[in-house]
């Protein structure tokens, strides 16, 4: 126990290490914020930076990095309506009208402490439970992943306002552009019309970037006359009775981060997805509706997306395995530093667990310092006028666009797709439910296949399997209540519609 | 001073004038086929800071990923033959003609280093009932279609080592794709696969922590680090003429640059590939050393290409007839 | 919900195009696989697209049965498509194709320069020194920093960076 106290303070003791967490996480809010610029990305060319130096640091720098990339994304969601990575999607659907009513500076300062909060209950499961998790998201089999993608997929439901039909063509647009490129599985070409770009299929940054940020920009054209909104940033650390009131729900949906962030083939973006529609479900008056401001819906999915980060620890420390792109990267890291990461690692550096966990620990802490100051500077962005906000907007989606791969195909997607989200948007057409399709296309696409495959294309084989193992069942039974609820829901809402009509 | 006002010169003359000699005179461009994390991101960025020693510039490296990296080879090819931009690739562009997918491969290149190879294995989930490849074959004749094993797509290791079987025994297999050997791993660990080919590298770590166990060693003889696994030319001999064989890694320069050019990146990567810290962390990985460059180099890719072009027309999952291509067949 | 809205201008030609582009789409992703195995590469997009065909066809149904806008073709062009939403469209996409050959510099500069001038309308020099400042951040940030490899075009970074860095070591 006294040595893994020791192991847990070796980051905090060391003035080095400690500075170098703490640039981490710096670097990583801004990374994190920065729509093209990933986390995965920013890890990898550390690696290459930090070849020479001892592991310890490069870790420190690295999980610093991380940490505040995951929370950073919801700075330019919350600011511009761009998220700056997938996994802060959700947060700009309540987070960019919060801002809109002059409320970012509250919004920020609340997503900082729910994304603590969140990180926390992630460290700890980490450090508690990491056996027990590992080997539960081993147990997932390929229908359970489709499950959870049919469950993300749900949220079209709640992401479509009162025009659900708009919201399914807007949600399968997403899932086909998803499926663009060569297919991972068999290397066939799909809508590529023998056009080798588009062999690594759309970047879903790309249409991210276009759909929300590009369209966003362009609408706001409309209303030049207005002048910008006044910020109110007289409160930034959000009420003691309003963290207290909404703890509940931030422990809900970080348990579905960590949950959704340990299992090998999914990670934040996903969990946040579902976070927020957790958080919809639940929630049965809110204040202010979901979609124009709702503190739950900014709450939910930054707590579920920081939470993931701990829960992405635990099977890359106990088993090797990679919980999403970032551990993938930190895998490839522990390799070069001689750590010989796997199953065996912790046998071999025992050390190794309990100093992640305690850096994870600080890097959180940072998260809370850097994450709470400079909050007014930032909400003055959107006091800028904006004859000059709207274009540097533009420019920072192109350069972004072209960051995510070094290419101007990208950025062809980008503007495309920020053209099309404009016109959806005149005509009522949901642009949320197309980026909720695009990040689950895969998951759907694959765990499909692979779980048709393995029943030898009989789809009776399927449900039989299905309704024999308990985790499959589970999950079925959950998506049949929802369908459930959700008809009831529809019905009632019809019945008015034919009321009114009539 | 004068070293200045040359260098002003250089830096203001847009069409940079040939000075072979003392390339390189900025950074370099490494562009990577394969997305981070992975083994030819890991391999390459842990050799590379060794090379930029040698060469006193920065190699700044990008990951290009898509259409098993043909994205990447594409662009290298596309860009000048001045030594600026190098690709980093795996094994996979030796299959493009064949398979369809682009009309180069390592033919348009000059290899300046093949750096290391892995060897393939057969692993299996721990509650399987064989325990050598034997055993393995036996049990999937007496139960075919029952046998789940995972690939990684058309002209992947995994599909290429299971025609390599397929051509010495005919098994009914159901064969469930994943994009990449960590996911079908994981998924060897989680019983949604029973056996599959895979990389020594990538699942020696599994390995040894008695998480899977290893069916068969394809090579032609033993493994170090698997001292007690019969390598599957016991079991069919058959597989002698194609073996040994395995994925590669190596670092390339598009085709018709300046031989001076060539020596000295060559010489950097070679020097590199020796560095003991490197060696080391290959050979604990089970990644055999190569560092082989020139002819030699040439004569490998040839001799990699012929064998996983006429296996994977053999098997009948080849667009066009390696013929086509004057490929040899091994 | 009151009574259904009226068609906005252009809300029936955009369903049509919905429409067709859905049918497209089907087409292309039948022409994947066909209607061979469920596990084939085409299955997903195909249910996909069925499903973008349906939702487009219904939702064209619905739109007819609306009363029609009461705006003519012209005011499409004030209500859905500005004039100052179009021309930013164009600026754009002008920067778009002239990113590579231009360089990242050049065309970044001319672009925020041109639209900050079209849009902000507060002088020259002000714009020009508010995209300089602008352009300097972006560039350090990216270029610098995070070093991102943005497009040279005509002006030769990697050579310039490498002569400054020669100057320093050749100082020290």
């Amino acid at each position: 126990m006294m040595e893994a106290l020791s192991f847990f303070s070796t980051s905090w003791m060391s003035p080095q290490l400690l500075g170098l967490t703490a640039l981490g996480t710096f670097l990583g809010v801004y990374i994190g914020a920065i729509p093209g610029l990933s986390v995965t990305m920013a890890v990898s060319i550390l690696i290459s930076f930090t070849f020479s130096w001892d592991v310890n640091n490069a870790l420190c720098l690295m999980t610093g990095i991380f940490m505040g990339g995951v929370y950073g994304g919801s700075r330019t969601a919350i600011l511009l309506n761009i998220p700056g990575a997938p996994s802060a999607i959700a947060t700009a659907l309540d987070g960019y009208p919060m801002a809109l009513k002059g409320e970012a500076g509250e919004a920020i300062g609340l997503s900082t402490v729910m994304s603590v909060i969140g990180g926390f209950v992630g460290i700890v499961v980490l450090a508690i439970a990491a056996p027990v998790v590992s080997d539960f998201a081993l147990l997932f089999q390929p229908r359970d992943y489709l499950m959870l993608g049919v469950l993300g997929i749900m949220l079209v439901g709640s992401l479509s306002g009162n025009n659900l039909l708009k919201g399914v063509f807007a949600g399968s647009f997403g899932v086909l552009i998803g499926t663009v490129g060569l297919d991972p599985l068999t290397a066939e070409e799909r809508f590529t019309f023998g056009v080798v770009e588009l062999w690594n299929g759309i970047s879903p940054i790309a249409v991210m970037i276009g759909l929300f940020g590009v369209s966003e920009a362009l609408t706001q054209l409309h209303f030049m006359d207005k002048t910008a909104i006044k910020q109110k940033i007289d409160r930034i650390i959000p009420r003691w009775s309003d963290v207290k009131k909404y703890l509940p729900l931030s422990l809900q949906t970080s348990t579905i981060g960590v949950v959704v962030g340990a299992l090998p083939g999914t990670g934040g973006d996903i969990a946040a997805l579902m976070a927020y529609d957790h958080a919809k479900r639940v929630t049965k008056n809110p204040e202010v509706p979901f979609g124009e401001g709702a503190k739950e819906g900014l709450i939910a999915p930054e707590a579920a997306n920081n939470a993931a980060v701990g829960g992405a620890f635990i099977p890359m420390l106990t088993l090797g395995i990679p919980g999403d792109a970032v551990t993938a990267v930190f895998l490839g890291a522990l390799f070069i530093h001689g750590l010989n990461p796997g199953p065996l690692m912790l046998t071999e550096n025992p050390q190794m667990f309990w100093f992640t966990v305690g850096n994870l620990t600080l890097a959180n802490i940072f998260v809370l310092i850097f994450g709470l100051t400079g909050i007014k500077l930032f909400a003055k962005i959107v006091e800028c006028p904006k004859g000059v906000l709207l274009p540097l907007i533009l420019l920072l989606s192109v350069v972004g666009a072209y960051a995510i791969n070094n290419s101007i195909a990208d950025v062809w997607w980008m503007l495309g797709f920020g053209v099309i989200g404009y016109f959806m948007k005149q005509y009522d057409y949901p642009v949320g439910p197309v980026i909720l399709g695009v990040i689950l296309s895969r998951l759907m696409d694959e765990s499909w296949r692979r779980s048709i495959i393995l029943e030898r294309e009989s789809v009776p084989d399927f449900f039989i399997n299905l309704l024999m193992s308990p985790l499959s069942l589970v999950l079925f039974i959950s998506i049949m209540l929802i369908v459930v609820s959700k008809t009831t829901l529809w019905k009632q809402a019809k019945g008015r519609i034919f009321k009114s009509a009539s | 001073m004068k070293k200045s006002i040359l260098g002003a010169l250089v830096a203001l003359s847009i069409v940079a004038t040939p000075a072979f000699a003392d390339f390189p005179q900025k950074d370099i461009q490494g562009v990577i086929q394969w997305g981070a994390g992975g083994s030819t991101d890991t391999v390459m960025r842990s050799v590379t800071p060794h090379a930029e020693k040698e060469l006193g510039v920065d190699i700044i490296m990008t990951n290009r990923t898509g259409g098993v990296g043909a994205i990447a080879t594409k662009y290298v090819y596309a860009k000048k033959a001045d030594g600026y931009t190098l690709l980093m690739g795996a094994e996979n562009p030796q299959m493009y003609k064949t398979l369809g997918l682009a009309k180069i491969d390592y033919s348009d290149f000059t290899p300046i280093n093949i750096l290391a190879r892995g060897v393939p294995i057969f692993v299996a989930n721990n509650d399987a009932p064989y325990n050598n490849m034997k055993e393995f074959t036996d049990y999937a004749k007496a139960n075919p279609g029952k046998v789940k094993t995972g690939s990684t797509g058309k002209g992947g290791l995994s599909s290429i080592v299971l025609a390599m079987l397929d051509s010495q025994i005919k098994l009914d297999l159901i064969k469930v794709p994943y994009n990449g050997d960590g996911p079908a791993l994981t998924a060897l660990q989680a019983g949604t696969v029973d056996i599959m080919p895979a990389v020594l590298g990538a699942s020696i770590e599994h390995i040894k922590a008695g998480r899977m166990k290893v069916i068969g060693l394809v090579d032609n003889k033993v493994n170090k680090l698997l001292p007690n696994t019969a390598p599957i030319t016991e079991t069919f001999p058959g597989l002698s003429t194609y073996l040994p064989w395995g994925p590669f890694f190596g670092v390339f320069v598009k085709k018709d640059t300046d031989q001076a050019i060539v020596d000295k990146l060559a010489s950097a990567y070679s020097k590199a590939s020796h560095n003991p810290e490197f060696v080391a962390l290959m050979d604990k990985r089970g990644f055999s050393i190569m560092g082989i460059g020139g002819a030699e180099a040439v004569k490998f890719l040839e001799s990699y290409r012929s064998v996983s072009s006429w296996i994977v027309h053999d098997a009948g999952f080849s667009k066009h007839s390696p013929e086509e291509f004057n490929i040899p067949r091994p | 919900m009151s009574a259904p809205l009226p068609r906005k201008v252009g809300e029936l030609f955009f369903g049509f195009i919905v429409l067709a582009f859905s049918v497209f789409l089907f087409w292309q992703a039948y022409e994947i696989s066909g209607f061979s195995e469920l596990s084939s590469p085409g299955s997903v997009p195909m249910a996909a697209a069925a499903l973008m065909v349906l939702a487009a066809c219904i939702n064209l149904l619905k739109d007819l049965a609306r009363p029609t806008s009461i705006d003519t073709a012209r005011s499409f062009f004030r209500v859905v498509l500005p004039p100052i939403v179009a021309i930013m469209i164009a600026i754009i996409f002008l920067f778009g194709i002239v990113l590579e050959t231009l360089g990242f510099i050049i065309s970044a500069f001319i672009f925020l320069l041109v639209s900050i001038q079209f849009l902000h309308k507060k002088g020259f020099i002000r714009s020009f020194l508010l995209s300089l400042l602008a352009l300097s951040v972006i560039y350090i940030i990216f270029r610098l920093v995070f070093s991102v490899i943005l497009p040279e075009g005509l002006i030769p970074e990697r050579d310039i960076m490498a002569w400054i860095g020669s100057q320093f070591s050749s100082g020290a």
